[in-house]
């Protein structure tokens, strides 16, 4: 447990007979954990500085569920991990299937924002099956691939693969989340690469992904409302009335983070910020306000931090004593990454909006549930690679 | 194996990690390096919203500090676009403001849809809102949200339509001005002065505007006010106009024109029989009509109008003959009077007419009303809006003369000066039978060159060849006689005798007289070039002279679009020619020409404000003062008086004065030379005239009998400019004036459009003014005006004289 960690005794380390060199506890990769941390922080005074204003009489009130969120978010960290990632294997069946019942349930019994069925409402808190689906895809994937014997994917395991990730996807476009869904594929493609997936099979997977998205903004699936939003990223300019909402958005956040000059306006001082100019600034824009008060300093090191991330988990799938955990953290890394490019790229104009919230930063408590899931995981893998 | 092609599959991951971070790296760099400055001014103007504040425009009163343009406090509920965004709410909201309003749910709708209000600004619900209302709404905005209250300005003309041409009125900017308006910093939806006062002060009166700078969201929700400035009032401007002097001008020239509308007149009439007959040739035969033939039992010669018909070019171009009636009554469209002190130059009252209502152009009429109370026009007869006082372009006939008279003496053109006798009855050639030619009360040109018959060679070679019936020479074309104004008794051009000096000249208007100094200072003046050794070159003398009484340039008078009027030389015939074909064949400047330019006709052109500053000149000793429509700007805020439409310009602060003499330049005007002109004048007024085969009176002598000349003694010279045709319904009458009495220093100019001679319609009106200024009768009393007749469809009521008394005892006899 997590707790027994912080309990542990003073002669506990070098010459206790229990614990040898190779033991998980005394393998924790502090570098990969304490950016996640120093994010989590960041993320949290971030939202104050965009929230505060929000609801009257109350300016913590994200800022405290946020605390809260992160709180748990330490706890889960800890508790995976702690479990043993290969027990993880045999468990992926159930979890998958949890999985996929949970995003069954959630596009009939959601609760609908903004035209979608994204999560379930439970009273304070609200719950997102789909951002727990990335580990737990990522998870199902990881074992199935390194099940087989081959160098290569055969085309039979390719298409049983492809069933795996498509069911749940196909889900997710179904609430419609197009922008979890592709992180979810990105993290899959990643799988598939490590695994050495033929080139056609790829040009594949990206054809089918085309075609499905495709398909559900002719079904109706996909409504104008999300299509509008990449009319407004090509038309980053436009005068559209019909566009201005999102036009708007991307604009004022671009204003925010190039405002934000060297050092930035200072916390509390951005006046785009303050002047609640950027819609939902605490969720997925929350990279302008962190740009606009802290300068290219602040932006620049919220970067390195995810860099350093990304780099441990590159690190700890180069250095897993299996392909089960190589290609747990390297689904988790596409993931990631995506999640961190996607996002702030938006926020910069250089990505179409999609509602893909910055990993530990952003307010909400089912990205940070799930990202700490998967971060436990990748620790998982670290600390066990001695064994 | 896996662990070399793990490798090498994560350096493939790696990398494309790598590339996006570069990526995002980069594109922060470059929006917080790059395009930051220009971002961030950006984002200060969207932080703040400035909200002008209107200031009070300045008040206009005259000399005595009646309000002639006032300001009304005006209420305006409105209503912030974001709360009437959802349709089923608007109409709610409407339905319950509606009877608080007292204006219709629809109306108010109406207004929404119109696209007529800036989207910037809340939508105006209702203009002139009573306090108690405004106070009622705002107390309750949780009922009517987005509900507020803006105080706005609404100018007000308490004696509309007295002076509206000098007041003015406002109006939008125009397209044209817009740019201009922006830069010196207006807000388009503005109203400025279009016209009048109102607009040569705007600069003045405007004031200068205040704002409220407010902090703002993305949706434009006011968070909190970061700066405020008041509006600075603009200044207040006292006229030197006396609204009592105003008023009776306007009346007095309106009632002269109607009752000159009612008048008739005819042709003059030529014999038909024979029309290669001489005028000159038989006296006795041009007065013969059929009746006094029959009894003298000569031939039976019959006359008829001298045009029965005229050339007409229609609007398609087509050219017809219309017949001309030989009689008819006078037009009499349109006039102006323009009254003045000619020791500072300020004027008293300046009227023009047809006039207009200022109020019109606040009154929220819509277009359409508006296009047919001020129609469109070609026709200068019905223009409304152009003050003609300032604008006018006229012949002035004969009331040019004292500006041709001095310029003959100061020029030194009459031989002996002021004793210079000029005869009238000469023998001016001989005709084919050898017969004399007598001039008979007309000036033949000496040196015209294509005038076969100037004198010496008609003496000569006996080929007089001239039509006598229209003075032009039968072989060129070329008009070579100029004829005196004919003269009732006789109806032939009158004989003034063969002793005329300047005094005689002016008193009577001797044409001929001025016709020669016309013609001599033309030609006779050539002075050697001093750029072409050994040519010549003409200085145009005339014109020289009577320019530095102010013709031909502006006067400077605060009103706008004055126009200089036109003294012609070879210069402005070019600029004519240039513009107009009909000036191409013609462009030479002749003999001719400086012949019309002598009796104020031909291509003279100038304003009956102009006229007025002439004979303020003449009358102060040669000081061509600019005339002065203002006395003083008022710092803001200048109390009302006890007496109701009043304001007490006396506790004000004067600003800036506007009032002292203006002196452009000054004439050296010998005495010598002025006393007869003066003289002269005064003559027109009390008389003698000049006897010669009978007697002739002065044009003023009979008109003036009964004026109190004991009360205040005058000069004047009358002046009838000839029309379209020379048909006398198109005779256009000129009058002006000056006090004789230093210490009442008034000088009046009046002229009446095509409405006949001098004497008749513009004198009249002139005498009027005097006999207010001397006293001798009562003006009419001035009364805040009622309100502004909406159905009307006149552009300002029918004024009448009370007492028309002075404009009576017009001569009988009529010429200038």
């Amino acid at each position: 447990m997590a707790l027994s960690m912080l309990r542990r005794q003073p002669d506990s380390g070098l010459g206790n007979i229990r614990s040898s060199g190779g033991a998980p506890r005394r393998n924790i990769d502090w570098t990969l954990l304490v950016p996640v941390l120093l994010l989590s922080v960041i993320g949290i005074f971030s939202i104050y500085s965009a929230t505060f204003w929000k609801i009257e009489g109350d300016p913590y009130w994200f800022t405290t569920r946020q605390v809260i969120y992160a709180l748990i978010a330490v706890v889960i960290l800890g508790m995976v991990m702690t479990f043993d990632y290969t027990m993880l294997r045999e468990r992926a069946a159930f979890f998958y299937g949890t999985t996929i019942f949970a995003l069954v349930l959630v596009l009939s019994a959601g609760a609908i924002r903004g035209g979608a069925r994204l999560s379930f409402d439970l009273g304070p808190f609200s719950f997102q099956p789909a951002e727990f689906a990335k580990p737990v895809i990522v998870l199902t994937l990881a074992g199935f691939v390194s099940d087989r014997r081959d160098a290569a994917l055969d085309y039979s395991q390719f298409v049983r693969a492809m069933i795996l990730l498509g069911i749940p996807v196909a889900l997710i476009i179904a609430q419609p989340d197009l922008g979890s869904a592709f992180v979810i594929i990105i993290g899959a493609l990643a799988i598939f690469v490590m695994a050495g997936i033929r080139f056609r099979y790829l040009l594949m997977i990206s054809l089918l992904t085309v075609a499905t998205m495709a398909a559900a903004v002719v079904a109706g699936i996909v409504d104008r409302y999300q299509l509008r939003r990449i009319e407004a990223f090509v038309y980053q300019n436009s005068t559209d009335e019909s566009l201005e909402e999102f036009v708007f958005q991307v604009r004022y956040a671009k204003r925010a983070v190039a405002t934000g000059g060297w050092f930035g306006k200072g916390y509390l001082e951005g006046p785009l910020t303050n002047g609640k100019f950027v819609p939902v600034q605490q969720s997925d824009f929350i990279f302008s306000a962190i740009a606009e008060q802290f300068g290219m300093i602040g932006g620049g090191l919220v970067l390195f931090l995810f860099g350093l991330v990304l780099f441990r988990i590159w690190r700890i799938a180069q250095t897993s004593k299996d392909m089960f955990g190589t290609y747990i953290c390297v689904g988790i890394f596409g993931i990631l990454l995506w999640h961190v490019f996607q996002n702030i790229g938006m926020t910069m104009g250089i990505m179409p909006v999609t509602g893909v919230p910055l990993p530990f930063v952003s307010y909400g408590g089912s990205s940070l549930l799930a990202f700490a899931i998967m971060i436990g995981l990748v620790e998982s893998v670290h600390m066990r690679r001695l064994r | 194996m896996a662990v070399m092609k793990r490798s090498s599959r994560l350096a493939v991951l790696g990398t494309i990690g790598a590339v996006l971070f570069s990526a995002l790296g980069l594109r922060l760099w470059f929006l917080q390096a790059v395009d930051a400055p220009v971002l961030e001014e950006r984002v200060q103007a969207n932080k703040t919203r400035t909200v002008r504040l209107l200031p009070e425009r300045g008040r206009i009163f005259d000399r005595d500090g009646r309000i002639l343009a006032d300001n009304e406090r005006v209420l305006t509920m409105t209503m912030s676009w974001e709360v009437m965004r959802r349709t089923a709410d608007r109409l709610e909201l409407f339905r319950r403001l509606a009877p608080l309003l007292e204006v219709s749910p629809s109306d108010l709708e109406a207004r929404y849809k119109s696209n007529r209000y800036s989207p910037l600004l809340p939508m105006p619900l209702k203009e002139g809102v009573s306090e108690e209302t405004a106070i009622y709404l705002i107390q309750r905005t949780e009922d009517y949200p987005g509900i507020d209250v803006s105080v706005q300005w609404k100018r007000q003309y308490p004696y509309a339509p007295i002076a509206s041409h000098v007041v003015g009125y406002l109006g939008a900017i125009t397209a044209d001005d817009s740019l201009q308006y922006r830069e010196l910093g207006y807000d388009l939806n503005e109203r400025v002065g279009q016209f009048g006062v109102e607009k040569s002060f705007e600069p003045y009166l405007r004031g200068t505007p205040g704002y409220v700078k407010y902090e703002v969201d993305s949706r434009g929700v006011i968070l909190d006010v970061v700066e405020r400035k008041e509006p600075m009032p603009g200044y207040d401007l006292q006229l030197a106009i006396d609204l009592d002097f105003q008023q009776f001008a306007e009346m007095t020239l309106e009632t002269q024109l109607r009752i000159r509308s009612y008048a008739e007149v005819c042709q003059q009439k030529k014999r038909v029989r024979d029309e290669q007959e001489s005028l000159l040739r038989g006296r006795d035969v041009w007065v013969l009509d059929e009746e006094q033939s029959r009894i003298q039992g000569r031939d039976v010669v019959k006359l008829v109008p001298v045009i029965e018909s005229a050339r007409i070019v229609d609007e398609n171009g087509q050219e017809q003959m219309v017949p001309v009636p030989p009689c008819s009554n006078y037009i009499s469209p349109a006039g102006s009077v323009v009254m003045m002190d000619y020791s500072t130059g300020q004027v008293n009252a300046i009227a023009s007419y047809p006039t207009f209502d200022n109020r019109w152009f606040n009154s929220g009429v819509d277009s359409d009303k508006f296009s047919q109370i001020f129609p469109r026009t070609d026709d200068p007869n019905k223009s409304i809006l152009v003050n003609r006082a300032v604008q006018g372009q006229y012949n002035l006939g004969s009331s040019f003369k004292p500006f041709v008279a001095f310029a003959a003496l100061n020029t030194g053109q009459l031989p002996g000066g002021v004793d210079y006798r000029f005869e009238d009855r000469y023998v001016a050639g001989k005709d084919r039978n050898g017969n004399p030619i007598w001039n008979n009360g007309a000036y033949f040109l000496r040196y015209g060159p294509n005038c076969n018959a100037s004198a010496q060679e008609a003496a000569q070679n006996q080929q007089a060849d001239i039509d006598t019936a229209t003075g032009r020479d039968r072989r060129t074309g070329a008009k070579c006689v100029y004829r005196n104004a004919l003269c009732g008794s006789t109806n032939r051009p009158c004989f003034y005798g063969t002793d005329i000096d300047v005094e005689d000249a002016l008193a009577v208007s001797v044409d001929t007289f001025f016709y020669k100094i016309g013609e001599e200072l033309f030609e006779e003046r050539r002075a050697p070039d001093p750029r072409n050794p050994g040519q010549t070159v003409q200085p145009f003398l005339l014109q020289q002279e009577v320019r530095r009484f102010g013709f031909g340039s502006r006067t400077g008078i605060d009103l706008p679009f004055e126009s200089a009027g036109r003294v012609p030389d070879q210069e402005e015939k070019d600029r004519l020619a240039e513009r107009y074909k009909a000036f191409e064949a013609e462009q030479e400047y002749s003999g001719g020409d400086n012949v019309l330019l002598a009796i104020g006709q031909g291509l003279l052109a100038a304003s009956p404000l102009q006229l007025a500053q002439g004979y303020g000149t003449l009358a102060n000793g040669g000081e061509v003062n600019r005339p002065l429509i203002a006395l003083a700007l008022l710092e803001p805020g200048t109390p009302n008086a006890v007496q109701p439409g009043f304001a007490d310009v006396s506790r004000s602060k004067v600003y800036l004065n506007l009032g002292a003499k203006d002196t452009i330049r000054t004439i050296d005007m010998p005495a010598e030379f002025r006393d007869p002109i003066v003289r002269g004048l005064s003559r027109v007024i009390t008389g003698p005239g000049v006897t010669s085969d009978y007697y002739h009176s002065t044009t003023g002598e009979k008109l003036f009998e009964r004026y109190p000349y004991d009360l205040l003694p005058i000069a004047g010279k009358t002046g009838t400019a000839q029309g379209y045709l020379s048909l006398p319904w198109y005779d256009s009458s000129v009058f002006a004036v000056f006090s004789l009495d230093p210490s009442r220093p008034v000088v009046v100019s009046a002229y009446l459009e095509k409405a006949g001679f001098g004497s008749r319609a513009a004198a009249p009106v002139a005498k009027c003014m005097l006999m207010g200024y001397a006293g001798a009768i009562e003006l009419p009393v001035v009364r805040p005006s009622n309100p502004l007749d909406i159905n009307s469809t006149l552009p300002a009521p029918q004024r009448e004289l009370p007492d028309r008394a002075c404009l009576s005892g017009a001569a009988l006899g009529g010429r200038d």
